[in-house]
């Protein structure tokens, strides 16, 4: 009898379950989650899937360029950034594209999508620029920015749907996850972060460039081009705060000694592969 | 009583020292010679591959992988595994938790799919763009020439 114990003992415990009233603690916190709606609930899957709905979006706003030497490079820029980013890993991994528009613009969608116009490409003038550009976006996907222009209603609204979902029944989830993509793509294209979230990525860049060996005066060149584009007129960073106001807190912040040494070793590839800007 | 004691005190010791599992996240990943992109890959993992913490290296783990194959790999590409009593406790039926909260926030291939053909959503254009993936071998050399790290 005292050998089966021990054996008796085992079978108890695989075999317990949490009793109803943890159960019921269980659901209700799992109902929180889904109604606290913050960006940090949402899955780095979950993440991945709104991001291609809403490249999908801006890609039919926008014509892709579809250089397959220019797209290569810069992919290879933003994953030597992405690297050493403090999200190096995410769901799908990180893809970089052109859009064949003569604005000057760049945005990214939730997951690492991210997209530059020629317009903004044919501004730099070397690779550490480019890197400059590039660096911005990818701190705003660290940050999850674009997942943070999610209205708090549509996350709220899914914690009621919640239950429907299970059951099968997803018309109202499904006008959820278009409602979702309207919003972050309308931040990305019309009305921009905040001011806040815009210095975070600039500061943030200013580091990432630096880790990566790229000149962190890279980004402080790219925006007095974009305030002397500002002064012509011409229509740059439509999203973004004005280049003045961020030049101000860029310029205390790069470390002129820090990285970018080497240029020249990255002269003659950003030549060639954006030789048709 | 002294065996039953015994033996109690072994399960439970057993459970505290079973060890940390982690699961992987992302689609794919590489398990990496050392604690560093740039080093080479040892083994390819993919999502939900179940990996066995054996140390932290800062913002790096070095884990054990299929066929005991060791590495390291990024703390973003993991996640801690569930217990898997769970999987084989009785009663389980149908999605887990995670699938369901998944399901029922509707970001997923599922609705992707209800989209495409939709106005106003380019997906064969995205398609192309999601095709670029460098080899981790072409960006350390891309890094490498470019005098960067």
């Amino acid at each position: 009898m005292k050998r089966l114990l021990p054996i008796a003992l085992c079978v108890l415990l695989f075999s317990w379950k949490p009793p109803v009233s943890l159960s019921k603690l269980s659901k209700a916190k799992k109902g929180l989650d889904l109604v606290s709606g913050a960006a940090h609930k949402i899955t780095e899957e979950e993440e991945y899937f709104i991001g291609r709905a809403v490249a999908a979006r801006i890609l039919a706003e926008y014509p892709l360029w579809k250089s397959r030497e220019a797209t290569r490079y810069l992919n290879l820029v933003g994953r030597t950034l992405a690297w050493r980013s403090q999200r190096p890993e995410i769901y799908g991994g990180y893809h970089f594209a052109v859009l064949d528009t003569p604005e000057a613009n760049a945005f990214s969608a939730p997951g690492g999508i991210v997209f530059l116009t020629r317009g903004i490409v044919a501004m730099t003038a070397n690779e550490d620029e480019l890197a400059a550009v590039l660096a911005h976006e990818i701190q705003h996907v660290v940050a999850k920015d674009p997942l943070k222009a999610i209205k708090s209603q549509r996350l709220k609204a899914l914690g009621t749907f919640a239950a429907d979902e299970a059951m099968g029944s997803g018309g109202r989830v499904m006008g959820v996850f278009q409602e979702s993509v309207l919003d972050i793509s309308g931040t990305l294209l019309q009305k921009g972060y905040s001011r806040g979230q815009e210095k975070r990525a600039d500061l943030g860049a200013l580091e990432l460039l630096a880790a990566a060996g790229y000149d962190p005066g890279a980004l402080l060149s790219m925006l007095e081009k974009v305030k002397a584009g500002e002064k012509k007129k011409v229509r740059a960073f439509s999203a973004h705060p004005s280049a003045s106001k961020r030049i101000a807190y860029v310029a205390s912040g790069v470390d002129r000694g820090a990285g970018g040494r080497n240029g020249s070793a990255r002269t003659a590839r950003f030549e060639r592969a954006l030789s048709r800007r | 009583m002294k065996r039953t004691a015994g033996a109690l005190l072994l399960l439970l010791a057993a459970f505290g020292l079973a060890a940390k599992m982690l699961q992987v996240q992302v689609l794919r990943a590489n398990l990496l010679a050392k604690p560093d992109f740039l080093s080479a890959g040892v083994l390819a993992v993919k999502k939900g591959d179940r990996l066995e913490l054996l140390e932290t290296h800062g913002s790096w783990y070095r884990v054990r992988g299929a066929g005991s194959v060791m590495g390291y790999v990024h703390q973003t590409a993991v996640s801690e595994a569930r217990a898997s009593l769970g999987t084989i406790a009785p009663g389980r039926k149908g999605a887990s938790a995670e699938e369901l909260a998944l399901a029922a926030k509707g970001f997923n291939e599922g609705n992707e799919k209800k989209l495409r053909g939709s106005k106003g959503y380019n997906f064969a254009d995205l398609e192309w763009v999601m095709d670029w993936n460098p080899a981790a071998a072409e960006v350390a050399r891309f890094i490498r020439q470019g005098r960067l790290q």
